[in-house]
């Protein structure tokens, strides 16, 4: 019952918002359906702990812990999106840069992109993950294309197009898992469930147990934005606008990698545990060694957010790729840490660009100076994205490379703190420049490139409290996460066996 | 139905998937590849009637319907209405030309043919043995999504991509459960809308439209 | 193949397939251009006016261009050459012709494909432009439709496990429902496509324009005159008739003789005739109706007729 409560909190606040046509009232009611989906989830996850997996509708929909973490990290990465996200339309509206009808197509899909994320994770059934999946990709197509720019449209056109590629060749693997299932004896009934999976993988076919994981890593991996199916992360990231980047970068691209991860469960028990490491380490530090590459020479803030959401979505699928219990512990810390601290920083950067009205790193100089409590939360946030204690970041990539030794991986871990640190380098570089410096205005040569619709006169006065404040918590917690793992350690135990029993 | 009916028919049923499949790369007019289209939606739900009276299922013949409406019927009219204002239309500088591209799809038709032979081993019964054609398809929707520079066509890849795994999973597995079939269908529909918008978007803003051009976003 | 014929049976009936060929194939584009007049709303020129013109071409001068070699003076003769080969081992009227064993599919059609490399070489060598420019482009649509010939009748051969020719016509007698399969019809439709080509007919090339934007066949044969002329009509002649006989018994093989008998050797011979002159109907019928594909355009019909014959084999392959 929780469960469906839960699927249908987000509902509530899209249906509210269509009825409001974007009135502020509305929109906040909207918030605070995802601030009770995040209360909601945390309480799911307690009564997890205590009891045991639960399920709901009729079997549709299962939380055990796995499910029940990922519930609490899309709860408060779309809490903080939406907050915000009320914020933006408003200006948008108030500078009649965009029309009712459009803020309400913006609230309503946000809301149901957040409803179908749960559902994803919360499926019990692999078809129903996929048919979820597939929905955010609708969903999330006309939201990247909010501002109506060439450039937000080629970066749809792109995302839908690459996606959906993906996520054929994802469905093209589910199929192939559920015929290893049906010759293994599974009924048809229920043979899709993640249960009936686990309990009969270890009859199933290895070969087609390993041409279907490769298809799914390929075609999931797409929505991750691992290299090389990442193409169309920069684009569709630096062209939303930031509350869907946010919400995009923290936590769609991590939905995407918990299907892989429980696939990974599935395939290590039909196949052994090498297969799925070797493939995934592959992939990911073809990710690294690509994020590292092109972070070195970005010139626009956001694209460099987004590349470095791919960084880290190498780095996830590393500790994947070991697979003991604490490599999932720390992958699932990883997840919340970086889907906290990245939107933190998407919203930032959004509120930066709203400001000063361009989006590459040099036209922006001084924001300390200038804007000190925006300036200050960038470059807070970007400490934690580059893993710098206190955050938890660092807590989780120390403990995924201890685990990358413990299973002898250590050269990949190696090459992966090569990257890291190069990484560091060209993001402190950026931050540097755009924080740091006197407070004066940008050259005018700079700004005249940029492709963006007319600088509001009202964004030139300083940022509400009401904007910093949530960036603050999301940060705190952060920090918190990473000294005091307490309220999760038993959620993370309990997740990472799921995965690695 | 007897056996060797059964077989042909089935035979006669797939073979019309992948030759619409290669007439989408043959026809250069756009309204001719949409009614290829149209006519490999029907094929394939007549593949899973067939499979459905074969195998006493009636969950597939419910499937078949869905396929053939939304498949069939209503991805074709979308499609209709896309192109609507320029029923004349044709693919005039394809990145790959006609001639090349028919015998790329023959290669690509060969591949799936060699490799997919142990998955057909594997699955064993009549419909496994034509288990290569659906990844003939796939590949072939692949090399329409990669060899032609309008947008509508990067649809119909799409759309060819998804018919040839659906074709994969009906004769692999007699479909997936009936409701994951109905959503994975209405996906596909929604996917559709929202590119069709996206293309005329396109179309008002970047005028008659070469993909090449879209060269905004870059590093 | 059916147990040994005695050789005699065996040279007549290849002597009759001789004759038939070389006086029916004139007659058979007579016909073609009779049925196309009569469509059009004329009286046109009677059925044997081809024969009549190879008779007043045979006894005019034969005239060659001064830069012409001996390629030139042995195109037309290698054509007929070929040509008369492969009426000779061919299965049109029995299913044992002369050379049993050799009226292989990969013979056959690297015999027809000599002769027309030949011709062009021949309009090559005239020196002129018009000569090169159709040899060019004769040989265009041939790098295509070559291949897709010998894939179409590869499939057929798969289900009979052999390609003798000889060996998949009593193959399908016997097994009549292999006539009924795709694969047999997408076999069909890629034969077709490829005698239109290869005879130089609507809609890949219109026999009777002489405008260089769309002369493909017409400009290979411009310099050739008197019996050398005479000598290029016939053979071209023959190869229409012959691959629209081979149609006819690879994929309708019935009233073929199967046994050495004068009977069945006549039911053979009626047969054959009635079903050329049908399908020759049929095709000047189509004629009629399609309009001249664009230079450009024809390789894309001649590479879908490849690729469908590629489908073809795969199905044959792969089918239960």
């Amino acid at each position: 019952m929780a469960l469906v409560v839960l699927l249908l909190l987000p509902l509530l606040g899209a249906v509210v918002v269509a009825v409001g046509r974007a009135r502020p009232a509305a929109a906040w009611v909207a918030v605070g359906t995802n601030c009770g989906a995040l209360a909601l989830g945390t309480v799911v996850a307690v009564r997890e702990i205590q009891i045991g997996p639960m399920t709901g509708a009729w079997g549709v929909l299962r939380a055990d812990a796995l499910s029940a973490f990922m519930v609490v990290v899309i709860g408060a990465v779309a809490s903080l999106a939406s907050w915000l996200g009320v914020r933006m339309i408003a200006a948008e509206l108030a500078d009649g840069r965009s029309t009712p009808a459009r803020a309400t197509t913006y609230l309503v899909l946000v809301q149901a992109f957040v409803g179908n994320m749960l559902l994803a994770v919360l499926a019990a059934n692999v078809g129903v993950l996929w048919v979820a999946i597939e929905a955010t990709t609708i969903a999330t197509t006309f939201l990247v294309g909010h501002r109506r720019t060439k450039g937000s449209l080629e970066a749809s056109w792109k995302y839908i197009v690459i996606c959906s590629v993906g996520i054929a060749l994802a469905f093209l693997g589910t199929v192939l898992v559920y015929l290893a299932t049906l010759h293994a004896g599974g009924h048809s009934a229920g043979a899709l469930d993640w249960t009936s999976l686990m309990a009969h993988a270890s009859h199933f076919n290895p070969a087609v147990m390993r041409v279907a994981f490769a298809l799914l890593v390929l075609g999931y991996g797409t929505k991750v934005g691992l290299a090389p199916m990442h193409s169309w992360l920069p684009d569709a990231h630096s062209q939303a606008p930031a509350p869907v980047s946010a919400l995009m970068s923290g936590v769609l691209l991590t939905v995407a990698f918990y299907a892989i991860l429980r696939f990974k469960a599935v395939t290590d028990v039909a196949v052994g545990p090498g297969y799925s490491r070797a493939l995934l380490v592959a992939v990911s530090l073809l990710s690294l060694a690509l994020a590292a590459s092109l972070l070195l020479t970005q010139r626009d803030y956001k694209r460099m957010l987004a590349y470095h959401s791919i960084e880290h979505m190498g780095l996830i699928a590393l500790g994947a790729a070991a697979g003991i219990p604490l490599a999932i512990a720390a992958v699932l810390l990883h997840i919340l840490g970086h889907g906290l601290a990245k939107s933190v920083l998407f919203l930032t950067s959004g509120e930066i660009m709203a400001v000063e009205g361009t989006s590459r790193i040099d036209g922006i100089h001084g924001l300390l100076a200038r804007r000190p409590a925006l300036g200050g939360v960038f470059g807070v946030g970007l400490l934690a994205l580059l893993g710098l204690p206190p955050f938890s970041l660092f807590t989780s990539e120390l403990l995924m490379i201890r685990a990358e030794f413990q299973v002898g991986l250590g050269w990949a871990a190696a090459a992966a703190m090569v990257a890291m640190v190069v990484i560091f380098i060209a993001v402190a570089g950026h931050a540097r420049h755009m924080l740091f410096g006197p407070g004066t205005a940008p050259p005018e040569a700079v700004l005249a490139g940029t492709d963006l619709a007319a600088v509001p006169a009202a964004a030139v006065a300083r940022s509400s409290p009401l904007v910093t404040a949530p960036l603050i918590v999301g940060l705190v917690a952060c920090g918190v996460i990473g000294v005091f793992a307490w309220p999760l350690t038993e959620l993370l135990r309990a997740a990472a066996h799921v995965v690695a029993p | 139905m007897s056996g060797s009916s059964f077989s042909s028919s089935l035979t006669l049923g797939v073979g019309a998937v992948l030759v619409c499949a290669v007439a989408v790369l043959w026809l250069s007019a756009i309204r001719s590849v949409i009614r290829a289209i149209s006519l490999q939606g029907v094929a394939l739900g007549a593949v899973a009637v067939l499979l459905g009276v074969h195998l006493h299922d009636p969950a597939l013949i419910a499937t078949a319907a869905v396929v053939i409406a939304v498949k069939g019927v209503a991805i074709p009219m979308l499609l209709r209405h896309v192109t609507g204002g320029q029923p004349l239309a044709r693919e005039t500088r394809p990145l790959v030309n006609v001639p090349a591209s028919l015998v790329v799809s023959a290669a690509l038709i060969f591949l799936a043919f060699a490799r997919t032979r142990g998955i057909a081993r594997f699955v064993g019964t009549t419909a496994g043995t034509l288990v290569p054609v659906g990844f003939a398809t796939l590949l072939v929707g692949f090399f329409v999504l990669v060899a032609r520079r309008r947008p509508i066509f990067q649809m119909i890849g799409l759309l060819l991509v998804d018919n040839g795994i659906a074709l994969v999973a009906f004769l692999v597995t007699a479909g997936v459960p009936f409701l994951i079939e109905l959503g994975v269908s209405l996906d596909v529909l929604l996917g559709v809308v929202v590119l069709g918008v996206l293309a005329v978007r396109l179309r008002t803003d970047f005028g008659d439209l070469d993909l090449d051009a879209l060269q905004e976003l870059h590093d | 193949m059916t147990g040994a014929w005695p050789a005699s049976t065996v040279a007549a009936t290849s002597l009759l397939q001789v004759v038939l060929v070389v006086v029916g194939g004139p007659l058979l584009v007579g016909l073609m251009r009779k049925v196309r007049c009569r469509l059009e709303g004329r009286v046109g020129p009677p059925i044997r006016q081809p024969l009549l013109d190879l008779r007043k071409l045979a006894r005019r001068e034969r005239i060659r261009p001064d830069q012409a070699s001996w390629v030139f003076s042995l195109a037309p003769l290698v054509l007929v050459g070929t040509t008369l080969v492969v009426v000779a081992i061919a299965p049109l009227l029995t299913t044992d012709p002369a050379f049993g064993s050799y009226a292989d599919l990969f013979a056959v059609v690297y015999l027809l494909l000599l002769g027309s490399v030949a011709l062009a070489l021949g309009a090559l060598d005239s020196g002129t432009a018009f000569g090169g420019m159709g040899a060019s482009r004769a040989m265009t649509i041939g790098a295509i439709a070559e291949p897709a010939l010998l894939l179409a009748i590869l499939a057929l051969s798969i289900p009979a496990h052999s390609s003798d020719l000889p060996a998949i016509v009593t193959g399908s007698l016997a097994h009549p429902i292999w006539l009924a399969t795709p694969q047999r019809l997408l076999a069909l439709v890629a034969f077709v496509i490829v005698i239109v080509a290869e005879s130089g007919r609507l809609p890949v090339d219109n026999p009777s324009t002489h405008l260089e934007l769309t002369m493909i066949h017409e400009a290979m044969i411009l310099e050739f005159a008197g019996s050398d002329l005479a000598l290029v009509k016939l053979g071209e002649s023959m190869r229409l008739t012959v691959m629209v006989a081979l149609l006819a018994d690879l994929f309708v093989p019935w009233g073929i003789a199967t046994a050495p008998g004068p009977a069945q050797v006549a039911i053979g011979l009626v047969s054959i005739i009635g079903k050329v002159a049908v399908l020759g109907v049929v095709l000047a019928a189509f004629e009629v109706a399609v309009a001249k594909l664009r230079l450009f355009r024809v390789p894309e019909l001649m590479a879908g007729a490849f690729v469908l014959a590629v489908l073809a084999v795969v199905s044959s392959l792969v089918t239960p």
